[in-house]
């Protein structure tokens, strides 16, 4: 039982040995060609490179601002939408048939047309971006907002808030749970498009660099900027949770004391 | 006329004004490459012979990705969900994946297996087989503690266990984590397309964007856009047909 204890304990450090052994060990024993598959050291040795060199720093910074913003715009407009669904059912409705025609549709489809109709500037990535994140902070807002108890609202009414005052100190916060389980799921998301309309607009940031990188077989490079790039999903998260812990601090404390 | 229906009506407002907007906004650039609706719609006239049948190519390559997942990862994630320090001590290495987006390994598979079918298909299969793990994971090591205790006084075997308690009592939740696949499955195999051309819906986009035909590839994302909502509902219809008895309890329930 205690082996049990210590191995969950120490499970981070035993994954990344688990991680990094297993790869070492195929490196070693050669199964397949070293041009392909680099070992852990010549992977830290290139990534220390690329850091030091400079141009990874820019395009990393590139890439994470656009998901960021994108994000943001996303999450506001989210927001907006489900308090306009929830104002009136035929907008909701309407809304909701706008959602599932696009939902199905990926980021990467429309980026070649999109090059053409906005260019490759900022309006470009914050139109796939926004048009591709924008359904979780939504669809999570509309069920958010539709799920308020009855008790509340009625406290809410007690205490002579109107309508706007409802939806704004009543209905809106107990709805940002779930709106930021959304938001949560839009980063993932948010990244993803970053990620691939920089692959196929092939101008800069870090999907471009990554393409780049694969053609002209530096492998070592790719891998590099792969932890790049879950780095930046790590990072992305974080920054949620921060925010969620500043807007809904109230309802962690209430999960947390319920257990 | 009924409430719901006018609501349902009075809703197709909103999509029918956005396309006006659309007609309107490009009828003001005057150019090819910023095609309206009109135009998009002849453009579907003139190719949905072709865009079928690159659609086809693509819902069979997501089709081949999403089953080689689902065989391997749902078996899995019951395995690490109930032998419990293996799946406790694994769990950040499932996380870890998560935070690889499925666009960034395609130059590595590239690396290795090509831009063949193959190539498409191991993106595909990652891409489902993050959900489908995850979910799966969750849902057996979570299952109500009432149930393993029936599962003991019954005297089942561990792979009985699994089998008959399990796997059911997980399913909900697998479907779920399924229904999560086949949108990722679909999306990346179009994304996969479009980087690693060879055929597909993907490529029908890029080569379209290539020869300045703009209508044309709009065209091809309305059908994607299409066969989406239609496996959408279809997946929804199904899970509502097999899972009839956990929606029916969670009605009781409440």
């Amino acid at each position: 039982m205690t082996i049990a204890r210590y191995a969950e304990k120490l499970r981070v450090p035993i994954c990344i040995v688990l991680v990094m052994g297993s790869w070492q060990l195929i490196y070693v024993l050669g199964m397949v060609p070293a041009k392909y598959f680099p070992s852990i050291f010549a992977i830290a040795v290139a990534f220390w490179q690329m850091l030091t060199d400079g141009a990874v720093i820019s395009a990393w910074a590139t890439t994470f601002l656009r998901a960021l913003i994108g994000l943001v715009g996303a999450a506001l407009l989210g927001i907006a939408l489900a308090i306009i669904s929830d104002l009136s059912p035929v907008m909701a409705r309407g809304i909701r048939y706008v959602s599932d025609v696009l939902q199905p549709i990926p980021p990467a489809a429309f980026v070649p047309m999109a090059v053409f109709m906005l260019g490759l500037g900022p309006k470009l990535y914050a139109f796939v971006i926004i048009l591709v994140t924008v359904w979780p902070p939504y669809l999570n807002g509309v069920s958010g907002l539709a799920s308020v108890g009855a008790v509340q609202l009625n406290t809410g009414r007690m205490f002579g808030l109107t309508n706007w005052g409802l939806l704004w100190r009543v209905k809106l916060p107990a709805a940002m749970p779930e709106v930021f389980a959304g938001i949560r799921y839009a980063a993932t998301i948010s990244l993803i498009a970053v990620i691939v309309s920089e692959m196929l607009a092939g101008r800069d940031g870090i999907g471009f660099m990554i393409f780049k990188k694969a053609f002209a077989l530096r492998t070592a490079e790719v891998f590099g900027l792969m932890f790049l790039v879950g780095f930046n999903g790590v990072l992305l998260n974080g920054l949620v949770n921060l925010l969620r812990r500043g807007v809904t601090g109230w309802h962690i404390r209430m999960m947390e004391r319920h257990e | 006329m009924k409430r719901e229906t006018r609501i349902a009506l009075l809703g197709l407002l909103v999509p029918l004004a956005i396309v006006v907007l659309w007609q309107i906004a490009a009828l003001m650039q005057k150019t090819p490459l910023f095609p309206g609706p009109g135009k998009v719609v002849l453009a579907i006239w003139a190719n949905y012979p072709v865009i079928l049948r690159e659609l086809g190519i693509t819902l069979l390559r997501a089709a081949m990705g999403f089953a080689i997942a689902a065989i391997t990862m749902i078996p899995l994630g019951i395995f690490l969900g109930r032998i419990r320090l293996i799946g406790r001590v694994l769990e950040p290495l499932m996380d870890m994946l998560a935070t690889l987006p499925p666009p960034a390994i395609i130059p590595l598979v590239m690396l290795f297996a090509g831009t063949g079918d193959w190539a498409k298909i191991v993106i595909i299969a990652y891409a489902a087989a993050v959900p489908l793990l995850m979910n799966t994971y969750e849902a057996s090591h979570t299952i109500h503690p009432m149930l393993s205790k029936v599962a003991r006084s019954l005297h089942l075997s561990r792979l009985e266990t699994m089998r008959l308690i399990d796997w059911p009592s997980s399913l909900p939740m697998i479907a779920t984590g399924a229904r999560l696949a086949i949108a990722s499955s679909l999306l990346v195999s179009v994304t996969s397309e479009m980087l690693l051309s060879t055929n597909g819906i993907g490529t029908y986009l890029q080569r379209s964007q290539e020869n300045f035909r703009i209508d044309a590839g709009l065209a091809g994302i309305a059908f994607i856009s299409l066969a989406g909502v239609l496996i959408n509902a279809g997946v929804f219809r199904l899970e509502k047909r097999w899972l009839f008895w956990h929606y029916r309890d969670q009605r009781q329930s409440e």
